[in-house]
């Protein structure tokens, strides 16, 4: 009988509950109270995930019932296998250390105790779905996500773009969601449970219907900002830099990849197969859109669409296991690529165009070091974190379908193509702006994440998972590990090798010619197309000409019959009437009158109870 | 002679009642309205009384002396309210009465 761990994730899981409740109640005006009190809860959960990921293995499970509606039982639990251990870990881990870095980043933030208070709500929320063992449960994290993420991009909600990209990502996720809801239906009514143990445990004779797959996939291309749903993420930029890291980087779009994997035998090959070419897809496409953007946030914007491409494509090409470790890794390196991003923009008086920047390198040495770190380990440099994850799936790809092979390649390219263009263009160079000639270092609370997430992680998570994480723990992610290691000859090796030497290429490239984007003078037409949102211009049009003109059209019918016959006519105009009529009759104002009335009505209440 | 019935008592209370009813729809002055819904309380409880008296139970006659006593502060309120309206007004037909029809 294994030890009972649920009362350490009860700890895991109320801790911040508790934190972003005591500081709504109590701290709202004490931001520097609420920003500490805060750090200190993110700290505490990493230790006790640290706690539960090195312990000794086998699932904890613990559950308790709500409510029995007839022979459906929706309860509260937790389910903590190998991968809700690794990502307790990863979530809480680099969670504390944004936590760290946004007491430095926020401190001269009039509302910091609300953002902290927001921050602390995510992480219950997320840390949530992590533990939750099932559906319903999922669902209502899954949401408290939706709203902590809609809370914290709003965070400047006095800028009309901030409080634009807020509602944006709240109603891109609701479509997402209705599919989620929808699947959470169909699962309830043809298998009648939504515990994903007895789902697990339940082998149905024609097969699982592709149809609860495709729902329940809904979700997760909201949530993960998958095609074609993916328009929300780069504008949930808006929030301040820390929120991006933690939330729309490393750990919430990371989210629908983790769950995918929780139900990844609910998929049938057909799903499967739509996951991974969207997949890959969007990986290639977002990699080369990343190209094209100047604002700093947003180019690591599309950098994480990319990565979440090929997430999804690894869950579509059966290895839900590979995704989870390639989001582990991602987390390590794109938080402190976020987070970097974050420190030079403190650094610049919130300068984010990087055609504006320049000449960092001199003047920003810890943060410089941790980005290029990052970004090294984000291109796949071997032995890095991000190749082991990287590397085992564009093997896996290779093995199964050389189309997405293909895409994945062209990724891989993109990645270095972008990366080496961020590294050139913000901290090389000379100064293009009066903001970057007078940037500065930034304080500990915001290097000390940088070094341990950027210098440690992004470089050793790869070699640190066998010492940190047990390898029986862990034993579905660290298999592939070390089976899929580096073979000097195979493909995805060899490709991995070209894009980085085509990346160096390109940072060759972009050092041409200071404060103006290269690829933009030389192939102008190419760069625009990359720059042009296509998506948002589709729904854009669907929106104005298609559902408008319904949505019109309705409210004609709601005019003219609702509120005109119905309400008009025969609601208003009836009384009306009857009003007049009675108004002339009887209404005189004469109490004998009213008298005579009482009686004669009294007496034909009399007759008809007597006679009867 | 013969002896009176219960019959004979509710005939006398019907009548009384039918006679304040009247009053109150023909009658216009409010002193002498309520003079007849006064009477019709009467007729009431001399039903109220008979009925007691003839089931040989003593309910209905306690009853009465409640009654008696509300329709006592009752009668005070109401001319005091007939008084009031008097002196606002200057008239207390009811016919006069009918600012409110409109």
């Amino acid at each position: 009988m294994p030890p009972d761990f649920s009362s350490l994730v009860h700890w895991i899981l109320f801790l911040p509950l508790g934190a972003a409740l005591f500081i709504a109640l109590f701290l709202r005006r004490a931001g520097a109270v609420a920003a500490w009190l805060s750090t200190g809860v993110a700290f505490a959960i990493a230790a006790l995930a640290l706690r539960l990921l090195t312990a000794a293995p086998g699932d904890t499970r613990w559950h308790v019932e709500l409510a029995k509606l007839g022979d459906i039982s929706l309860g509260f639990g937790y389910l903590i296998d190998a991968n809700a251990r690794l990502m307790l870990f990863v979530v809480s881990f680099v969670a504390a250390w944004i936590h760290l870095f946004s007491v430095g980043y926020m401190r001269d933030d009039d509302a910091r105790g609300r953002f902290f208070g927001g921050l602390s709500i995510f992480m219950f929320s997320i840390l949530g779905i992590v533990v939750a063992d099932n559906l319903l449960m999922t669902f209502v994290f899954w949401e408290l996500v939706g709203f902590s993420s809609y809370m914290l991009i709003a965070h400047y909600f006095d800028k009309d773009y901030a409080a634009e990209a807020s509602k944006k990502a709240f109603i891109v996720n609701r479509v997402g969601d209705l599919g989620f809801i929808l699947g959470i239906a169909f699962c309830l009514a043809h298998f009648g449970t939504l515990n994903f143990a007895e789902l697990g445990a339940l082998k149905p004779a024609a097969g699982w219907p592709w149809l609860l797959g495709a729902l329940l996939m809904c979700g997760f291309i909201g949530k993960s900002a998958q095609f074609p749903l993916h328009v929300w993420l780069t504008d949930a930029m808006a929030g301040p830099t820390p929120v991006s890291a933690l939330i729309h980087a490393a750990t919430m779009v990371a989210a629908g990849v983790y769950f995918m994997a929780r139900i990844a035998f609910l998929l049938t090959p057909d799903v499967l197969q739509l996951i991974a070419v969207s997949g890959a897809g969007m990986a290639a496409l977002a990699g080369l859109c990343a190209l094209a953007q100047t604002d700093i946030k947003k180019s690591l914007a599309y950098s994480t669409l990319a990565h979440l491409g090929i997430m999804g494509c690894a869950i579509g090409l059966g290895r839900p296991d590979l995704a989870v470790l390639h989001m582990a890794m991602h987390a390590f390196f794109k938080a402190t690529l976020f987070l970097g991003a974050g420190s030079v923009i403190h650094g610049c008086h919130h300068e984010q165009d990087m055609l504006k920047m320049g000449g960092l390198a001199r003047k920003m040495p810890v943060t410089t070091a941790a980005f290029i770190a990052a970004t090294l380990s984000n291109c796949a440099v071997p032995f890095l974190a991000g190749w082991y994850s990287k590397d085992a799936i564009l093997e896996a790809a290779h093995a199964s379908n050389l189309y997405l092979f293909t895409l994945l390649g062209l990724a891989a390219v993109a990645t270095c193509l972008y990366s080496a263009r961020m590294v050139r263009l913000v901290f090389f160079g000379p100064a293009n702006s009066e903001a970057a000639d007078h940037a500065h270092e930034s304080p500990w609370t915001m290097t000390a994440p940088l070094v341990v997430l950027g210098l440690g992680f992004s470089v050793a998570a790869g070699f640190a998972a066998d010492a940190l994480i047990p390898a029986a723990a862990l034993a579905r992610v660290a298999e592939p590990l070390r089976a899929m290691a580096f073979h000097a000859t195979s493909a995805a090796t060899i490709v991995g090798l070209v894009a980085l030497a085509l990346g160096a290429l390109a940072f060759r490239y972009y050092g041409r010619a200071a404060g103006v984007d290269s690829l933009r003078v030389d192939l102008p037409r190419f760069y625009g197309v990359l720059e042009f949102r296509w998506m948002d211009a589709v729904y854009g049009w669907y929106v104005d000409r298609v559902q408008r003109r319904l949505s019109e059209f309705l409210a004609f019918l709601d005019l003219l019959l609702i509120n005109g016959v119905a309400v008009r006519w025969l609601g208003a105009g009836v009384p009306a009437v009857l009003g007049y009529l009675t108004g002339r009759t009887l209404h005189r104002g004469q109490t004998r009158l009213y008298a005579l009335s009482l009686v004669v009505g009294t007496l034909l209440l009399a007759w008809y109870f007597l006679a009867r | 002679m013969e002896h009176t019935t219960l019959a004979h008592h509710l005939l006398l209370a019907g009548l009384l009642f039918a006679l304040g009813l009247t009053g109150v729809l023909v009658r216009r002055n409010l002193l002498v309205v309520y003079m007849c819904l006064e009477l019709m309380l009467a007729a009431t409880t001399l039903a109220m009384v008979a009925f007691s008296r003839f089931a040989h139970k003593m309910d209905g006659a306690v009853f009465v002396f409640f009654v008696i006593t509300v329709a006592a502060a009752e009668v005070a309120v109401g001319l005091a309210l007939i008084v009031a309206l008097y002196r606002r007004r200057g008239t207390i037909q009811s016919d006069a009465l009918n600012l409110l029809r409109d």
